[in-house]
């Protein structure tokens, strides 16, 4: 369980990029997530909206060239300029009413289609807005069960009444690595680890509970951008004798037995 | 949506002149006319900044008519508490012109080069206002250090993240970052100093 830990103030150079749009879709999408928490941050958007605008007036004017009016306003408004319509005198009261009628009944038709197509627009924002924060408060619900049943599990780890603690000693490969492992047999394995040296691409960290024979994987860890994990293991099938926890540096999908160096190594203390 | 509430929670910003709210108004009642009138207005400042990004003037007339048509049929749309009508037909050219450019990325020498520009040119008074306006932002502009502007504009006008233009530039994110920041908040007090006469120092 890596938790990131953004300090204020990078937030804040991400109010500017976000402001004159550079950043990629993911981090503005994650802005975006912080502002409606932040007022901090919105405030620092809110002080800098306009200066978008600003630079984009500040390039050298140039006039368009005359014809791209014509072009532009005949794809848009149709190539019949729009005229306006005027009831003709010359023709009687009877051939004008039901022409009067019919175009205010179009015209109100179409204003009503209009209206309606306008609320529509608006309620499809609304949903669309509503089911984001729906799926977002889900995702940090469910974020949080997540944690309280990592820190639960650990929590039972800690306490059992058979359980053993041992410092892990960083080895040759890593020297500052180091870390504390809380081992029951009955209800699994904790472990809280630090400086644990940054993983090539492809390669991860295995954990083992070493035995009498051969050494049995209790899981696979990925540590946090300091070189720091804490993560729990439950107890791995079979009748585990543990005599000592230890960590290897693996090919990204976990491997049987331990192919790659070891970074981290604790012998447990034999019971007397 | 939040945008709306920040703007709406939050200090004094320039009201949009209720013309232009108003031309909008009009265009979504199907009014052609507020179209050309919100053409004759704007498609200067959309054309000039397309032809900044694109550097192609057939390029940069494609960008004013979708800018324009899309204003047309999303007139609705227009929220005024996310900015001015200028600022909404402004950030839409932006990122169409650089959608275009990332679609050319391949063959950039395709783009035809653009002779320099006159400035103010011929037009109407809305637009040689513009004009001015400009010329004072780009005052404003001056007072950025030389690095703060160009990691801003390799930003706004070649369409670049803040990681992309570390990469170019050969300097850490961190600092793109912090000059990108930096030269906002001195752009936006020049601009205020603009804005309130006292002119730029």
């Amino acid at each position: 369980m890596s938790i990131q830990v953004h300090d204020h103030d990078t937030w804040l150079e991400s109010a500017a990029l976000y402001v004159i749009d550079a950043m990629t879709d993911e981090e503005r999408r994650t802005f975006e997530t912080h502002l409606r928490d932040c007022e901090q941050c919105r405030a620092e958007v809110a002080s800098l909206q306009g200066v978008d605008e600003a630079l984009a007036s500040a390039v050298p004017q140039v006039d368009p060239p005359a014809a791209l009016r014509d072009r532009v306003l005949a794809s848009v408004l149709g190539s019949e300029p729009a005229t306006r319509l005027e009831p003709r005198r010359a023709e009687g009261m009877a051939q004008w009413l039901p022409l009067a009628a019919s175009l205010v009944l179009s015209l109100g038709l179409g204003g009503y289609a209009y209206s309606l197509q306008q609320r529509i627009a608006v309620l499809e924002d609304a949903l669309t807005s509503a089911r984001a924060q729906a799926a977002d408060t889900l995702a940090r619900a469910e974020a949080t069960q997540r944690t309280l049943q990592l820190t639960q599990t650990h929590l039972d780890v800690l306490t059992a009444p058979d359980s053993t603690r041992v410092a892990l000693a960083g080895q040759p490969t890593a020297p500052g690595a180091s870390g504390r492992a809380d081992w029951s047999p009955a209800r699994g394995l904790a472990l809280s680890l630090e400086n644990l040296p940054p993983l090539q691409p492809g390669r991860t960290y295995q954990v083992w509970l070493l035995t009498a024979g051969m050494p049995v994987s209790a899981g696979l860890l990925t540590p946090d951008a300091a070189g720091r994990s804490t993560i729990v293991y439950s107890v791995p099938p079979g009748d585990v004798a543990a005599t000592g926890i230890a960590l290897s540096e693996e090919p990204a999908n976990g491997v049987p037995q331990p192919t790659g160096q070891i970074v981290l190594v604790g012998l447990l203390a034999r019971a007397g | 949506m939040w945008l709306a509430m920040v703007a709406a929670g939050r200090g004094p910003r320039a009201v949009e002149p209720s013309q232009e709210r108003h031309l909008l108004q009009r265009m979504t009642q199907g009014d052609g006319d507020a179209l050309r009138e919100l053409y004759d207005r704007h498609a200067r400042a959309v054309y000039s900044l397309a032809v900044r990004i694109l550097r192609s003037q057939a390029d940069a007339e494609d960008v004013v008519q979708e800018v324009f048509t899309q204003a047309w049929v999303q007139a609705a749309r227009y929220d005024a508490s996310r900015g001015t009508v200028a600022a909404w037909l402004l950030m839409q050219a932006r990122s169409r012109a650089i959608d275009r450019l990332r679609g050319r990325k391949l063959r950039p020498e395709n783009a035809a080069s653009v002779p320099e520009t006159r400035d103010p040119g011929a037009g109407a008074d809305a637009q040689v206002l513009a004009g001015q306006y400009a010329g004072r932002v780009r005052e404003a502009l001056n007072t950025l250090t030389a690095p703060q502007r160009t990691a801003v504009e390799l930003a706004f006008f070649e369409g670049l993240t803040y990681s992309q233009v570390a990469e170019q530039l050969n300097q850490p994110i961190g600092t793109v970052k912090t000059r990108i920041r930096q030269g906002l908040l001195r752009l936006k007090a020049a601009l205020d100093d603009v804005r309130t006469g006292r002119g730029v120092s």
